[in-house]
């Protein structure tokens, strides 16, 4: 526990030492603000963002898209896999599709999506819901495959049937696969949710994020990049507690 | 109660039993020894029907819940507790759940793990999780028990107190045994019919030797019995035999 402690103090001293030393080479002038802008020209552009209150309408919009994105990837992602393993019919025509949207790297389907579903909402929701749902598909379709069959028999010799399967076995394997792989959805719905703003938007982070590197201002996109970063981080938290209550049996 | 009437069953490609016949009666326990390989619990698995089998029939009057099997792993949910895990078939067959639990309960008493219904299995030692999963199996009150060396894991003194309040059970309520087993003293304690598998593949029934020894039964009391050595010995070298011949066979 003491041993614990001192790594999370060396750690926090090795991170104060980086950026001291980068603040001071920024006050220095060694440091050019237009490409590398000093930690407190960042924090800056951060008290700036939240105190003319302009930050909201970009979080609600990569939130909002993030959040719907990983909820309708996690909820389609699981029916799908579950449809697709249950039934070799549905697996023959789904698997070969999910196979070919794995292959592409799949923030590449942003301007199609823009084109399709307009630079709203709705086109980053779709690329973060692709990003999570092919994910998800994987993660479902092979865990129910690989499933312990000594679990599988125990529920068919106490007398369930294909009802009990699914709600006994299946379903509590496919939190635990989903609870393991949550926090690379979340990641993936953000990445999602960014790249769609980036690419065409009038509203969100993605969107500050291109009007950042059109007007050359580092300190924002830096600003904007840290921020994306406690956010995920803070939603890392949460996941964790959910997977720590979900997966108690562990 | 149970009758196995030449049946023949297939590993994959490789034929494991060839003809095997045996039978069960009501209350009666009957253990089924082997070398490794000669299809115990592909046997046990045909009856309970998650084994096809290539000939031959497996016919009882029991139905299907009448007819429990403990494993050699004890195959409990992880993410369910004690309690669920034992209440879980008695779902399947109608009950709601609050008698479910209520009853899950009582069999955790009556195999000594009452308070430890809230536990996950992997809160309980090796020999908690079996009585569990007895209890799971109990809790549908089978008239016939088809075990696969289900405490083979467990160390000797644990081991032989489960089995001792299996023995208990199994006499009080008539239930009907069929144990597959390595351990030929196991075999002749507990049994009322020893059968004896050659060596496989194609194994056949080669033996049976009706067990002399009054019930009920006490495990240690039982090994001191006067009749006791002489089976043992006289089933210990038929299946040296049988080790023997299949490995002749081998060379």
């Amino acid at each position: 526990m003491e041993r614990r402690k001192y790594v999370w103090l060396r750690q926090f001293i090795a991170f104060a030492i980086i950026i001291g030393l980068w603040e001071a080479a920024g006050r220095a002038k060694l440091l050019n603000p237009l490409y590398a802008p000093s930690p407190s020209r960042i924090v800056g552009a951060l008290i700036d963002l939240f105190a003319g209150g302009t930050i909201w309408p970009h979080l609600e919009a990569t939130f909002g898209a993030a959040l719907g994105g990983l909820a309708l990837g996690i909820v389609v992602g699981t029916v799908l896999g579950i449809a697709a393993a249950l039934a070799p019919f549905l697996a023959e025509l789904l698997e070969p599709v999910m196979i070919m949207l794995n292959a592409v790297p799949r923030v590449v389907l942003a301007p199609l999506f823009v084109i399709w579903l307009g630079i709203g909402i709705a086109s980053k929701v779709a690329l973060s819901f692709v990003l999570v749902a092919v994910l998800i598909f994987f993660t479902v379709f092979t865990g129910i495959l690989q499933v312990d069959r000594r679990l599988i028999e125990r529920i068919t010799t106490l007398g369930g049937g294909r009802t009990a399967l699914l709600r006994h076995v299946y379903l509590p394997s496919i939190v635990a696969w989903i609870m393991g792989n949550l926090k690379v959805a979340v990641g993936f719905a953000f990445t999602g949710a960014v790249v769609g703003e980036f690419v065409a938007a009038s509203r969100g982070l993605g969107y500050l994020l291109s009007f950042a590197q059109s007007t050359y201002n580092s300190a924002l996109m830096l600003a904007l990049v840290l921020l994306i970063m406690v956010f995920v981080l803070v939603i890392f938290a949460l996941a964790g507690r959910l997977e720590r209550h979900l997966l108690r049996w562990r | 109660m149970l009758r196995v009437a030449d049946l023949s069953l297939s590993y994959g490609q490789v034929p494991v039993l060839e003809g095997a016949s045996l039978d069960i009666d009501d209350g009666q326990f009957v253990s089924l020894v082997g070398p490794s390989g000669s299809g115990k619990s592909s046997l046990l698995r045909a009856v309970m029907g998650l084994q096809k089998p290539l000939a031959g029939s497996v016919t009882t009057e029991l139905a299907k819940r009448d007819i429990g099997i403990l494993f050699q792993d004890d195959a409990l949910l992880p993410w369910r507790t004690a309690r669920e895990n034992v209440a879980l078939g008695l779902g399947f067959h109608g009950s709601n759940r609050r008698r479910a639990a209520d009853h899950a309960d009582s069999w955790l008493t009556q195999l000594g793990l009452s308070g430890l219904g809230d536990r996950y299995p992997r809160q309980l030692s090796g020999g908690q999780r079996k009585r569990v999963a007895l209890a799971q199996v109990l809790a549908l009150k089978p008239r016939l028990l088809l075990m696969d060396e289900p405490f083979a894991s467990l160390d000797a003194i644990v081991r032989a107190r489960v089995t001792q309040d299996l023995v208990d059970l199994a006499e009080r309520e008539r239930i009907g045994v069929l144990l597959v087993t390595h351990d030929l003293e196991e075999a002749i304690s507990l049994s009322d019919v020893v059968y004896l598998l050659s060596q496989g593949p194609r194994a056949r029934m080669s033996q049976r030797y009706d067990i002399p020894l009054s019930r009920p039964r006490k495990l240690i009391a039982t090994r001191s019995d006067p009749r006791f050595a002489p089976l043992l010995e006289r089933l210990w070298d038929d299946l040296s035999r049988e080790v023997d011949r299949g490995a002749a066979e081998a060379a």
